[in-house]
C-alpha cells in the first residue's frame, strides 16, 4: 500500500511539474477588467469573452484566435452582456442581458438564422447566471436565485419546459455537462462553503467532488469528458487548478501572486483560456494543460 | 434611550422605524466584550488633542454600501441564511477576521482600525447618502458636506481645490442624486471640484465637458483657453457665477504646471500604478494620493457614481439585492481589497500616512438574512467602515455588533460622529465648528484616536 501510495505521488509530481512547465501566453492586452471567456465554435477558432468597455457597459467580445481580432460579439446590444455560452456545435448562443434596475434576461440565439428566446425577468430583481448547453445543444442550464437560495433550473432553447434540477440549501451555480451528457458539474454551498460537485441530468445522485475550507468554484469539464478544470482559493489566492472528472488528482495549473479565474476548455481538451491579473491588468491567456495523468 | 433624532425608513429589507427605536433601547451603552476588549469603546468627548493632526483626508465613499457580514464584520458562527458562503481568515490584527474575499487588507491590518458598530437613520440610498456625507436629514435641506466644511475652514490655497471629489459625478441612484455633496448653507462655493478617472489613469474635468476635446495634455495657449471659455460662458448667462468659479478653477488646474502635474497620472512609476489596479476606482485612489501631495485638504473619492450592481448604463455600485454572492466575489471585493490596500501602503512608504486621514465607508450595511432572491438587501442597523493615518490608532476594532450582524452591542457610532472626528483631525475643533454652525451635537469618536 505503501509502495502504491509513493508511485502515486510521484506521478503527481512528475505530472504537476510537466503542468506547471508549460507556460501561458496572453490572448489579449489591453489590460481591461474581464471575464467569462467561452469558445465559439467546434474547432476552437474563435472565443467569445465580456470586457469593461465603458464604465457602464461589461460588453460581450468575439476574439479569432489566429489574428488577435476583437470585436463585438452582438454590435447591437447596447447594455450589460454576460456570460456568454455557446452549445457544442457553435449554431446556438445564450447569455445574460441587463434589462432593467437589477433585473436580467436570460436571452437564447440561434445561428445563423437569428432565431431569439428569452426568459424574461420576472418582478423585483431578479438575476439569471452562468447559463451553459446539454451536449445535443437542445436545452440550456442555468442558475436562478429564488427562494432564499441560488438553483440550478433548466429550459430548454425556446425558453420552455422550466425544470428545477438542482434546489436548496444554499446556493448552486456553473453547470458543466460532460460530453455524454450523463452527468453535470457545479458549485454548491450546500455544506457550508463553496465546493464542486457532479449529479445526474436530472439533479439526482448528488456526489462532492472537492472539500476544503476556501472556495471551489466555476468547474469546467473538459470535452473529452476526463478532467474538470475549476478556480480554487486554496491557496491564498484564486488559482485554476484541474481534476480528474471523479474528484481524483486535483493540482494547481496556475501559481500567480494575482487572480486567475474563469477557465475554460479549448474544444482539443489539451488547453485552457482562463483570465489572469497581472500587475492589476486582466487579460486572456493560453495555457497548455496537456494529456490527462495515469 | 439614545440620541439618535428622526429617520425615515425605506429599507427593501423590511426596516421599520419602530424596529431601530425598539434596538436602540435595548443596546447597552457600552458593553465589554472579546472583540471591543482590543480597544476601547467608543467614547464621545467634545474635543481631541489631536485636532488638525489630518493634514488632508481621504473619504472614500463605498456608495451602494457593501455588506458588512461578508467583509468587514464576518459571522462564521451565525445561521446558513445569516452566514453566506464566505469562508473567514485571520488578519494580522489578533483576533480580527474578516472574509477571504479581502486577503490584501487581512495582510495590512496593522495600517488600520476596524469600526464594527455604525449606525445610520435613513435605508434608501440618496437620503442615508446624505446622512453619511453631512451627518444630518437631507430636509428641510441638506448640510454642508464634511468636505465642505473642511474646505471652508483650509480656504484655498495655490491653485487646487480645497475639496475635490474624484469620481464620474455625484453619487445617485437611478432616481436622484445624492444631496448632501456639497456647501450646503456653506455656499455652493464649497461644493466639491469634480475629476473623473478612468481605467486607464485618464484624469477628465467634468466642468470642462462643453470644452471638446480640452484636456490637460493639449492646453498650451492661456489666450486661446480663455477665447474658448469666453464663448462658452456667453450661452450661460443664467448660472454665470457659478459658471465662472467652477471654469476658473478649471482654468487653473489646466494652465498651472503644478496643477497640471498632481492630475498626471502618467508620471507615476508602472509599479505604482499597477498597484492600484487597472481600474477606474484603483486608479481614483491613485489620484487621491497625488492630490494629497498636492496639499488638497479634502479628497473624496467614489466607488462608483451609481449605487446599482447590475443595472443598464450604472457603473457597477454595491448594492446586491441580487448576486451578491456572485458580485462580491467577483468584482466589487477584489477591485477594493486591491486598491484600497495599495493606497495605504503607498501612503504608509511615502510617509504621508501619520498626516492623512483615510476613511471607507458606505451609506449603510446590509441585511443580515439572505434575502428572497438569495441576496442581501439595505441594513441601516449596523455596518463597518475602515479608519487610518493622522491619528488613529492602528490595528484595533473599535466597537461590535451582535451574533447577526443586526444591531451594535457597544455605543452605536452615527454618521454626525463620523464627520465630527473627521473634521476635528482635520482641524475644526468645538468652537471652530460651532464658529461655522457646523455638525451641531456631533462627538468625537475618541476611541479611535491613539
Amino acid at each position: 500500500m505503501r509502495v502504491a501510495l509513493g508511485c502515486v505521488g510521484v506521478l503527481g509530481i512528475w505530472w504537476s511539474a510537466v503542468t506547471l512547465a508549460a507556460e501561458s501566453r496572453p490572448l489579449t492586452t489591453d489590460g481591461r477588467f474581464k471575464d467569462a471567456p467561452a469558445f465559439i465554435d467546434p474547432a476552437g477558432h474563435e472565443l467569445a469573452f465580456v470586457v469593461q468597455e465603458t464604465p457602464q457597459w461589461m460588453r460581450a467580445m468575439r476574439l479569432t484566435l489566429a489574428d488577435g481580432a476583437v470585436v463585438a460579439l452582438n454590435p447591437e446590444w447596447p447594455k450589460n452582456e454576460f456570460e456568454p455560452a455557446f452549445s457544442r456545435d457553435g449554431t446556438w448562443m445564450a447569455s445574460v442581458q441587463s434589462r432593467g434596475n437589477l433585473s436580467m434576461a436570460l436571452v437564447m440565439r440561434g445561428f445563423p438564422q437569428g432565431r431569439e428566446f428569452e426568459l424574461p425577468p420576472e418582478g423585483g430583481f431578479c438575476g439569471f447566471r452562468s447559463p451553459t448547453f446539454t451536449p445535443d445543444g437542445k436545452h440550456v442550464y442555468y442558475s436562478f436565485a429564488d427562494r432564499d437560495r441560488q438553483a440550478i433550473m433548466a429550459v430548454n432553447r425556446q425558453g420552455g419546459d422550466k425544470r428545477t434540477i438542482i434546489d436548496g440549501p444554499g446556493h448552486a451555480n456553473w453547470p458543466s455537462f460532460s460530453p455524454d451528457g450523463r452527468q453535470f458539474a457545479f458549485g454548491s454551498t450546500r455544506h457550508g462553503n463553496y465546493e464542486i460537485y457532479v449529479a445526474q441530468p436530472d439533479g439526482s445522485e448528488v456526489r462532492r467532488l472537492t472539500e476544503h475550507p476556501r472556495q471551489d468554484i466555476r468547474p469546467r469539464f473538459s470535452p473529452d469528458g476526463k478532467r474538470i478544470v475549476f478556480t480554487s482559493g486554496r491557496d491564498g489566492n484564486y488559482e485554476i487548478y484541474v481534476m480528474h472528472a471523479d474528484g481524483s488528482h486535483p493540482r494547481r495549473l496556475t501559481n500567480n501572486p494575482e487572480r486567475d479565474d474563469y477557465a475554460c476548455w479549448h474544444p482539443d481538451s489539451r488547453h485552457i483560456v482562463y483570465v489572469s491579473e497581472r500587475d492589476g491588468r486582466y487579460d486572456l491567456y493560453w495555457l497548455e494543460v496537456g494529456d490527462v495523468s495515469p | 434611550m439614545l440620541g439618535i433624532g428622526n429617520f425615515k425608513a425605506h429599507s427593501c429589507g423590511g426596516v421599520s422605524r419602530r424596529a431601530f427605536l425598539r434596538a436602540g433601547t435595548a443596546l447597552p451603552f457600552a458593553i465589554p466584550t472579546a472583540i471591543s476588549a482590543l480597544g476601547t469603546p467608543a467614547t464621545a468627548v467634545a474635543s481631541s488633542p489631536l485636532k488638525g493632526r489630518a493634514k488632508s483626508v481621504i473619504f472614500v465613499w463605498l456608495w451602494g454600501a457593501p455588506s458588512h457580514i461578508d467583509t468587514l464584520d464576518p459571522k462564521p458562527d451565525a445561521v446558513g441564511d445569516v452566514r453566506g458562503p464566505f469562508a473567514t481568515i485571520p488578519t494580522r490584527t489578533p483576533g480580527l477576521h474578516f472574509t477571504e474575499l479581502l486577503p490584501r487588507l487581512a495582510d495590512r491590518s496593522h495600517l488600520f482600525t476596524v469600526v464594527r458598530s455604525h449606525v445610520t437613520f435613513s435605508g434608501g440610498h440618496p437620503d442615508a447618502g446624505t446622512w453619511g456625507l453631512t451627518g444630518f436629514d437631507e430636509k428641510p435641506t441638506a448640510k454642508a458636506n464634511f468636505g465642505s466644511i473642511v474646505a471652508k475652514h483650509r480656504g484655498t490655497k495655490g491653485t487646487l481645490p480645497p475639496y475635490a471629489m474624484v469620481g464620474r459625478g455625484v453619487p445617485r441612484d437611478v432616481v436622484r442624486k445624492v444631496e448632501g455633496c456639497g456647501g450646503g448653507p456653506l455656499g455652493s462655493v464649497y461644493d466639491p471640484f469634480l475629476l473623473g478617472c478612468d481605467q486607464a489613469g485618464q484624469v477628465e474635468i467634468p466642468s470642462l465637458k462643453l470644452l471638446d476635446g480640452l484636456v490637460p495634455s493639449r492646453i498650451h495657449d492661456r489666450w486661446a483657453l480663455l477665447e474658448t471659455l469666453d464663448s462658452v460662458q456667453r450661452g450661460f448667462e443664467a448660472d454665470k457665477s457659478n459658471w465662472r468659479q467652477r471654469h476658473l478653477q478649471a482654468y487653473q488646474l489646466l494652465t498651472r504646471p503644478e496643477a497640471r502635474a498632481a492630475l498626471d497620472l502618467t508620471s507615476e512609476s508602472p509599479r505604482t500604478r499597477s498597484a492600484y489596479g487597472q481600474t477606474s476606482f484603483g486608479q481614483s485612489c491613485l489620484l487621491a494620493r497625488r492630490l494629497v501631495e498636492a496639499h488638497v485638504p479634502y479628497v473624496h473619492v467614489n466607488w462608483s457614481e451609481y449605487v446599482e450592481a447590475v443595472t443598464p448604463n450604472t457603473d457597477f455600485g454595491w448594492d446586491t439585492h441580487v448576486l451578491n454572492f456572485d458580485l462580491l466575489p467577483d468584482r466589487l471585493c477584489p477591485i477594493f481589497d486591491r486598491a484600497f490596500t495599495a493606497l495605504l501602503t503607498d501612503l504608509q512608504e511615502r510617509g504621508l500616512l501619520d498626516s492623512t486621514l483615510v476613511v471607507a465607508i458606505g451609506e449603510f450595511g446590509r441585511t443580515p438574512k439572505i434575502n428572497r432572491r438569495a441576496s442581501r438587501d439595505h441594513w441601516q442597523r449596523c455596518y463597518s467602515s475602515i479608519w487610518a493615518g493622522a491619528g488613529i490608532e492602528p490595528g484595533r476594532v473599535i466597537g461590535a455588533s451582535d451574533r447577526n450582524g443586526e444591531d451594535p452591542i457597544t455605543q452605536p457610532i452615527t454618521p454626525l460622529m463620523v464627520g465630527t472626528t473627521i473634521t476635528e483631525l482635520a482641524g475644526l475643533d468645538t468652537q471652530a465648528r460651532a464658529e461655522l454652525q457646523v455638525l451641531d451635537g456631533g462627538n468625537v469618536i475618541h476611541a479611535l484616536i491613539g
